[in-house]
């Protein structure tokens, strides 16, 4: 028999079966629907995490005061994400600084003594409120030292240019409190009132979808003496961070034990006593890879599960239909059908099960993830994830489509596998005594 | 000249089910002839459908030798015989003959889907024989649609399809009334004419064996000579 023809008896008697066949393919949809809805919420947060820590280059290195602040396994990084309020991470961090500033010029100084170093700079951060025509809203204000985090951002302007070293009343802006924050939106040379001092926006940066080290869209920018006066429960010599550019990224590791090494004799501590975290972005990465990978795997396996009992539900199908339909393999192999074609018959009915299951489920997971897209942002406690334009919380990739349907298919065929086999080896004369 | 279809050698069949062993033929020698009509008669549980089988390779004896068209069938390929009964042999059981969820005409198409002949071919072949069982006006019915003697004949229809050697009809007439019968038999006998067949069916009717030009009487698995 030619496999077009075989495809064809195996339509027909699937149509002919409707409503349960139908019943079959709800299975593998469901199943389909929700690993696809798993796996690509898990790319997409990966993405937007990723996205998060790179507002520096991978050449930016980060010093922290305490350890609680490490991006190690133990360390703060869920608070980061806590639900429905993405700026509290920012803030408790500033207030922990503020209060045990470690930081000073003394660490700026050992720091350039360790190799591989191209420029080190402090950078002060806290809350503030700021106050443009009748309203008041509270950001993150950064001081930075123009010189140097000039060379080290990743972000770019949309309008101005970027502070300069004796701006003292200059601000740069973060693209989501220009545009949408106020009432009315902020511009170059609209002074704002930040704290009790008036500032006037010299720039404002594009939109980055970044986090909060840095190039951050919800954050203010100024000169640190301007910061010193926002930001109080410093002295003079404190710094909130230090950020530190290396020359040669491929020794990213070397160059911050080097750090390391240099602040625990500055500091008179051990690797175990040490009072402050050095991190880079790989090291962030690697943490927030290891991370998605976990629950990519935990979200996936609960999906899985799902597709598991439709491939059950295809086995079964099959089963019963081997079973009603005994006579008629008899009467097919007594027109001479092979034994092999009637096991063609049944698997291609099973893949096709399967196959439809995977179309469909593709379909109901695109659905499911628009959803979770527009609506569950927030329960995913992901607030500021959605807001970037050029951020999505779920990634639908060709190659995913493509997988799904494979796999749903095979899926189908394997299911199929023992029900057709018991099909092909059924004996004509036993088969057609069947009823 | 060897004009022997199908010739059976010391066939013997035996039934395992459950612990007991059911002799069902217990040795019978048998020749068809080419061209020729023979009815198989005998009492219920006789045997007679298992010898039916065994001729027309459905099923393999436990001993002894079918040899159809001068090949021993146990020394081919499931495969090859399968094809073979496709080609060769058009079946007609007592019931249920009919594939559920096709037409008739699909039903009659169906063994030259199976053979792969040719689309056009096969297409125009089965109308001409759903003209000549006179069921034309029933093309497009499912099985369900039909009277038992109108499947009846769709099944001989769908028999004739490949232009086989040899029709096997078991009780083929068993459950219908005696003139769609005649009619049936009258269709079988003028068939087998026309077209030099070879044809035998099991029959407990002896009108209906009255057509045939052999009657094999088979009584507890034997065949009982000279009935
Ligand atoms: N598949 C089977 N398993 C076990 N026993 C069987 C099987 N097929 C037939 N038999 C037994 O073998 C014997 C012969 O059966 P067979 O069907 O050949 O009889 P028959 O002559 O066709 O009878 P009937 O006129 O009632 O159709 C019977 O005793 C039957 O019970
Ligand atoms: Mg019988």
């Amino acid at each position: 028999m030619k496999f077009a023809d075989i495809f064809k008896l195996s339509l027909n008697s699937l149509t002919h079966r409707g409503l349960r066949s139908w019943l079959t393919i709800l299975g593998i949809i469901i199943g389909v629907a929700a690993v696809i809805a798993m796996l690509s919420i898990s790319a997409g947060m990966s993405q937007n995490m990723q996205a998060q820590f790179s507002s520096f280059g991978t050449d930016v290195l980060t010093v922290s005061a305490g350890r609680t602040r490490a991006f190690g396994p133990e360390g703060g990084f869920g608070d980061r994400f806590q639900p429905g309020s993405s700026q509290s991470g920012t803030s408790g961090q500033t207030s922990q600084t503020t209060t045990t500033p470690t930081l000073t010029d003394k660490d700026i100084l050992a720091i350039s003594t360790a190799d591989g170093i191209e420029t080190v700079t402090g950078v002060i951060s806290g809350r503030s409120t700021v106050q443009y025509l009748a309203q008041t809203v509270t950001v993150t204000v950064e001081g930075v030292d123009p010189a140097a985090w000039n060379t080290m951002t990743t972000s770019q302007l949309a309008l101005g240019r970027f502070l300069e070293l004796g701006d003292g009343n200059s601000v740069l802006v973060g693209n989501s409190i220009a545009n949408g924050m106020f009432n009315y939106n902020l511009t170059e040379n609209t002074p704002i009132r930040i704290g009790s001092k008036t500032f006037i926006i010299v720039g404002i940066l594009k939109q980055s979808g970044t986090g909060s080290f840095g190039g951050d869209d919800r954050t203010i920018f100024m000169t640190i003496p301007a910061a010193r006066q926002i930001v109080t429960g410093l002295d003079t010599d404190q710094y909130s961070s230090i950020q530190i550019k290396i020359t040669d990224t491929n020794a990213v590791d070397q160059i911050t034990q080097n750090v390391d090494q240099v602040l625990y004799s500055s500091r008179q501590v051990t690797a175990d006593t040490a009072d402050f975290t050095v991190t880079s972005p790989t090291s962030m990465l690697e943490t927030i890879q290891s991370t998605m990978a976990t629950l990519t795997f935990f979200l996936t396996g609960i999906a899985a599960i799902s597709l598991l009992v439709g491939a059950i539900g295809i086995a079964n199908t099959m089963f019963m239909s081997v079973m009603e339909r005994t006579r008629l393999i008899g009467i097919l192999k007594s027109i001479g059908t092979r034994n092999s074609e009637i096991m063609k018959l049944f698997i291609t009915e099973s893949g096709i099960i399967g196959l439809m299951g995977g179309l469909l489920g593709i379909f109901l997971g695109f659905i499911v993830v628009g959803v979770i897209s527009s609506v569950g942002i927030n329960i995913m406690g992901m607030g500021r994830m959605g807001t970037g334009t050029n951020t999505s919380v779920a990634v639908v990739t060709p190659e995913l489509i493509l997988f799904a349907l494979l796999f749903s298919t095979i899926i189908g065929i394997i299911s199929g596998l023992i029900p057709a086999r018991k099909a092909a080896n059924l004996q004509i004369v036993e088969a057609m005594r069947s009823e | 000249m060897n004009n022997v279809v199908i010739e059976l050698q010391n066939v013997k069949k035996i039934y395992k089910m459950d612990g007991v062993e059911t002799h069902a033929l217990r040795g019978v020698d048998l020749q068809i002839k080419k061209e020729e009509f023979v009815a198989i008669m005998g009492p219920s549980g006789s045997g007679k459908s298992t010898l039916l089988h065994m001729i027309g390779a459905l099923d393999k004896p436990t001993s002894g030798k079918v040899i159809l068209d001068g090949v021993d069938i146990s020394t081919m390929r499931e495969s090859d015989l399968a094809r073979m009964r496709g080609k060769k042999i058009g079946i007609v059981f007592q019931f249920f003959n009919l594939h559920p969820t096709l037409t008739a005409l699909e039903n009659i198409e169906l063994p030259m889907i199976v053979v792969e002949k040719d689309k056009k071919e096969r297409q125009q072949k089965a109308r001409e024989l759903l003209k000549a069982v006179g069921l034309e006006h029933r093309a497009h019915h499912f099985p369900s649609q039909m009277s038992g003697g109108e499947e009846q004949r769709i099944a001989i229809a769908r028999a004739l399809a490949n232009d086989p050697e040899i029709i096997l009809a078991d009780e083929l007439t068993g459950n219908l009334d005696t003139k769609t019968k005649a009619e049936i038999m009258d269709f079988l006998l003028k068939l087998q004419k026309e077209k030099k067949m070879t044809v035998t069916v099991i029959t407990h009717e002896p009108e209906i064996a009255q057509y045939a030009e052999k009657i094999v009487h088979i009584v507890d698995g034997r065949i009982k000579v000279g009935g």
